[in-house]
């Protein structure tokens, strides 16, 4: 009875000793509590260098907050900055890097990118495509105007939503005409 | 069988927003959008254009549409004028009311009369409409999808909107879309026709934009001409079984008002929206990530 208490108490004891060696080797993932965005762009790019790149989403989103509550037009210098060290420490690809600053601090919509003629690709898809604007002019609402200040560009952006949406729709009625 | 009804808002079918004359005015409205719109986009871009949305045959196609409205629009507005003085004879007599007193019945058939013949005018006109329209949303239907369709990919579509120039200032040149522009329906083509006439000195941004939207209005225009041409056959017949029984009312003055706010202009149907907050003056950051 003693014996098996022993080894009881012993298996315990490992167990914590090897949660507690995990728990050091396994880097602090938490997010930035800092309220300046420089400051709280050394904070992500500290934590993203000590082996927590999987969680890039995440600390992008925690800057792009971050900024929304210093807005103005230098914030996107800043971002442009981060995530080209982003691309040279080998966290992004440099198209991933050109995707993440276009989406949010761009007019134009990456959402449109494509090889194929409108007739063929885009119209087939092209209520996806429309969605997929959508929730990308949302990103550069917040990119352009909640944290760059950069209403004129926000506003185009919207615009340029509604012309490709009213010149696809032509378009496609057109192609669909013509099977 | 319709009776006198001389309360507001309960109109007698054949005189109702649904038919053919509140047809005739969404028709009107339909093909005639967005030309303040497009005086904006006069506003030209100096690069040459490098799609060809309006070849001759487009623009002649246009023109002709122009010169269809044109008459389309003189023959109403002298039967539109009669209906005018006639309800106004009607009013001055004080009939509303009254619909049992002879003479106001002679008054009410004499309405009748004149609005059976705003309905055989539009029943003659119409096929000339239909036609030209349908011509004008052929040749651009064959544009759009050479040029835009089959000749541009998404992504090319979006550079060519932007007209290769992304910053925010291209937003000021380019055409808003859809709406009534309060002028009347010939000079809403002419202007269609003279902006399309000249679009060399216009930027491929406006031009596909404008092509769309006059497709897009042609397309809708079409069925609604159909649609009112069916309808016009009915709503005489019916009107002339009210001529046989004397029953008018003076409420068709009310879709006439709205044909004649569409076809000769109407001030307050004017929408003003109101435009973006102003920008930052600042010189914009361009990245080196941009595209």
């Amino acid at each position: 009875m003693t014996t098996l208490r022993g080894l009881a108490s012993l298996f315990l004891l490992l167990a914590t000793v090897i949660a507690l060696a995990s728990c050091a080797s396994t880097p602090p993932c938490g997010s930035t509590q800092s309220k300046n965005l420089d400051s709280a762009v050394d904070d992500v790019k500290r934590t993203l260098s000590s082996g927590c790149e999987a969680h890039f989403d995440s600390y992008y989103d925690d800057l792009l907050r971050v900024a929304e509550g210093d807005p103005k037009p230098e914030n996107k210098r800043i971002f442009s900055d981060f995530l080209m060290w982003s691309s040279d420490e080998g966290l992004l690809s440099q198209r991933q890097a050109k995707d993440y600053y276009n989406r949010y601090f761009n007019v134009k919509f990456m959402s449109l990118q494509g090889d194929y003629n409108n007739c063929s690709h885009t119209c087939p898809r092209r209520e996806r495509v429309m969605l997929e604007m959508e929730r990308e002019l949302g990103d550069k609402e917040r990119g352009l105007l909640k944290v760059s200040l950069d209403n004129e560009g926000y506003y185009r952006a919207d615009e340029l939503y509604q012309e490709v949406e009213l010149v696809l729709e032509a378009t496609c009625t057109a192609c669909a005409a013509g099977r | 069988m319709n009776v006198i009804n001389g309360h507001k808002g309960t109109l007698p079918a054949q005189f109702s927003t649904t038919g053919p004359a509140a047809s005739l005015a969404w028709i009107i409205g339909i093909v005639a959008f967005a030309c303040i719109a497009m005086a904006n986009s006069a506003i030209a871009n100096t690069s040459a254009p490098t799609i060809r949305l309006f070849p001759t045959t487009v623009v002649e196609d246009l023109r002709q549409t122009s010169s269809v409205a044109k008459e389309m629009e003189t023959g109403l507005q002298e039967v539109i004028g009669r209906l005018d003085q006639q309800q106004e004879l009607y009013e001055q007599s004080k009939c509303e009311g009254a619909e049992n007193d002879p003479g106001c019945q002679r008054l009410s058939r004499q309405l009748g009369a004149t609005y059976l013949e705003m309905l055989g005018i539009m029943e003659e006109r119409l096929p000339d409409m239909e036609h030209t329209v349908n011509n004008t949303r052929l040749s651009l239907e064959k544009r759009l999808r050479s040029e835009l369709g089959n000749k541009m990919t998404s992504w090319t579509l979006q550079e060519t909107l932007l007209g290769g120039n992304p910053q925010p200032s291209a937003a000021a040149t380019a055409p808003s879309m859809r709406g009534k522009s309060g002028m009347r329906l010939s000079e809403r083509f002419r202007q269609y026709y003279q902006l399309v006439a000249s679009s060399s000195s216009q930027s491929d941004q406006s031009l596909a934009v404008l092509a769309s939207d006059i497709y897009l209005d042609m397309e809708e225009t079409s069925t609604l001409i159909a649609r009112t041409r069916e309808e016009i056959a009915r709503a005489t017949l019916i009107e002339q079984l009210n001529q046989s029984f004397g029953t008018i009312t003076p409420e068709m003055m009310e879709v006439v008002g709205g044909v004649k706010s569409i076809l000769f202009g109407d001030e307050a149907s004017r929408v003003q929206i109101a435009g973006p907050p102003p920008g930052n003056i600042e010189q914009a950051y361009r990245s080196p990530l941009e595209n």
